[in-house]
């Protein structure tokens, strides 16, 4: 039975930031906690390769405890158990620090042959997480995996497809893999009643520092990151605009090409 | 602490196809000279696998201090394996102080996963890098990611990408250091075996990067069918349209369309932002000659980034702009 692991990651949603009028900085209280838009396409992927070769999904995130909602959306589409990675001693990591946390919590539950990540999240973007998983797991990986073209379960190889710039490539691929999987065949899936309720009910394995044992404290957290955000600088927000407004969508459209047309830009 | 010191050199990777080197490498090769200068190191390029001589003249013409030239099997076409021990054996010998990886597809495959295997620290798409003398690490500027990120350890790992630095070859030096190594990696221990290729066809729709106008569209627009009249006004104004993030992943358009620090960076003459609420990641991408907004919320930050502002529904405003260029003739 193939083993799989889907890595998720509850963000804030960047779209839904305001900026403060009076201050300029953007406001990040009361922004809304969602799913990683993209790791719910991985999600997708692990759950396409679940119906048509079998296997059981498990979930993981390292987060506070809330991150557990994007644990429930998950398990209602059709993935089976879900280990939540919560502990103070694991924030302020940098991409080095979870993956060395999320590998060594992973590897205490079960030995995984496929792992899908999401291609990157809206808040840190780094897109690194997925190639640093795959060094912690000794596993192979494609990176921006478009589609998962066929699996021999017996021997353990894949074909898959992989998005470059300039076109589609194909590779074949031993297990175990990590992916970090591209949206395109991989619509994000809706869940039904069935799968809401289960969900709702279903227990998360909840992992702190002190439940994974060998686990090196130098290497998790901010001790472990040896990259840092040294501050947040409140983004240095450039003076606005001029507005225009003639009175009419007309007028201001003719003011603007005006202007436009006087410094050379049409 | 660790040692920095024993720690020299900076290195920029060569991305290639035999043939062509990635321009990404030049624009590397132009800015890094900058924080050599400023901070003692010597610029090296490390190419491997063969790559045609008038090429490499272009790579010197960046004014590169030396060239590690690397041989031996596993390199004939991308692969994680061979590219990850390649740069893991050769940072182990050299003890460069940053290595630097131009953020194509290949690059951000294979640059985390040996920074992973140093332990060291890898940032991916800075839009600017400084040199500090005082700690003399380099800080990564990333707007996205909340500000700079500073990279403690050694060799510093980062990706950028292509776009965020100009080509401006500083001149070839008297002297170019010429290294040779061999570094095989066995092509039966590469997990990903190739099978094929199908390239794309050339869309020029897609071609964004040297598109004199760009007309962007947000998340305010209605749905796929609203989009015609802003494909009517980029061909209006000779340019092209494109995207931010969540139309992505409403899945009206592309990703290839998706303007930002996570996807195309911009230069054009003219953007013409519609439906666009400006998050960071989004306006880092764009860096225009005049930045134009329009949308219905006045708070939208995207307004802060404009020269001009239009507050108004944005097809309204697209419709009066047809009208106005048609009326001129």
């Amino acid at each position: 039975m193939l083993k799989i692991l889907a890595c998720v990651k509850q963000v804030p949603d960047v779209d839904q930031m305001r900026m403060d009028p009076e201050t300029g900085n953007l406001i990040r209280e009361g922004v809304p906690a969602i799913l990683n838009p993209l790791d719910a396409n991985a999600v997708s992927a692990a759950v396409k390769v679940k119906e048509t070769y079998g296997g059981e999904i498990t979930l993981i995130t390292m987060g506070p405890p809330a991150a557990e909602a994007v644990l429930r959306e998950c398990l209602a589409v059709g993935c089976d158990r879900a280990i939540l990675v919560t502990d103070r001693a694991f924030g302020n990591a940098d991409t080095l620090a979870t993956s060395y946390s999320i590998v060594s919590a992973a590897n205490l539950i079960d030995k995984f042959d496929l792992i899908f990540c999401g291609k990157e999240t809206l808040d840190g973007a780094t897109g690194q997480m997925g190639a640093q998983l795959a060094e912690g797991f000794d596993a192979a990986q494609i990176t921006s995996a478009s589609h998962i073209m066929k699996i021999d379960t017996e021997n353990g190889t894949l074909v898959v497809e992989r998005e470059l710039e300039t076109g589609i490539e194909t590779l074949e691929v031993t297990t175990p893999c990590l992916f970090t999987m591209e949206k395109t065949h991989y619509p994000v899936r809706i869940p039904n009643l069935k799968g809401k309720m289960a969900a709702k009910k279903a227990k998360i394995i909840t992992l702190t520092a002190n439940d994974i044992p060998g686990l090196d404290r130098a290497r998790i957290g901010d001790p472990g990151s040896p990259t840092k955000v040294p501050r947040m600088f409140p983004p240095i927000m450039p003076e606005p605009g001029v507005i225009l407004d003639e009175g009419s969508v007309d007028k201001t459209v003719g003011k603007l090409f005006g202007l436009l047309a006087a410094d050379g830009c049409i | 602490m660790m040692d920095k010191s024993a720690y020299q050199n900076m290195w920029v990777y060569i991305e290639h196809d035999g043939k062509t080197v990635h321009p990404v490498s030049l624009e590397l090769c132009c800015e890094v000279r900058k924080l050599c200068d400023l901070s003692g190191d010597r610029l090296i390029a490390v190419i491997a696998g063969d790559l045609a001589e008038d090429e490499i003249r272009r790579i010197e013409d960046c004014a590169i201090d030396g060239i590690i030239f690397v041989s031996g099997t596993g390199y004939e076409r991308y692969n994680t394996e061979a590219y990850t021990n390649l740069f893991t054996v050769l940072c182990g010998k050299y003890r460069p102080s940053a290595v630097f990886v131009g953020g194509t597809t290949n690059g951000r495959d294979f640059a985390p996963r040996f920074a992973a295997r140093l332990e060291t620290g890898c940032t991916s798409d800075a839009t600017e890098v400084v040199y500090n003398p005082e700690t003399t690490d380099i800080e990564f500027i990333e707007p996205a990611a909340g500000g700079k990120i500073m990279a403690e350890l050694r060799p510093q790992v980062g990706t950028i990408r292509p776009g965020t630095f100009k080509y401006a070859p500083a001149g070839r030096k008297e002297k170019i250091d010429i290294l040779r190594e061999e570094i095989s990696f066995n092509t039966g221990d590469i997990r990903t075996k190739f099978l094929s290729f199908c390239e794309d066809e050339f869309d020029p729709e897609l071609d964004i990067e040297s598109s004199p106008v760009i007309i962007c569209i947000g998340n305010g627009l209605s749905g796929g069918e609203a989009l015609e009249q802003y494909r009517e006004l980029a061909k209006l104004l000779g340019g092209k349209i494109a995207c931010t993030r969540p139309l992505y992943d409403r899945e009206i358009l592309p990703y290839k369309l998706q303007v930002g620090q996570s996807g195309v960076m911009i230069k054009p003459k003219l953007y013409i932002g519609f439906g666009i609420s400006g998050a960071v990641n989004h306006v880092t991408g764009v860096e225009a000659d005049r930045f134009i907004a329009v949308n219905n919320d006045p708070g939208a930050p995207i307004f802060n980034y404009c020269d001009y502002g239009i507050v108004g529904d944005m097809d309204q405003v697209c419709q009066a702009m047809i009208q106005a260029i048609k009326a001129n003739g």
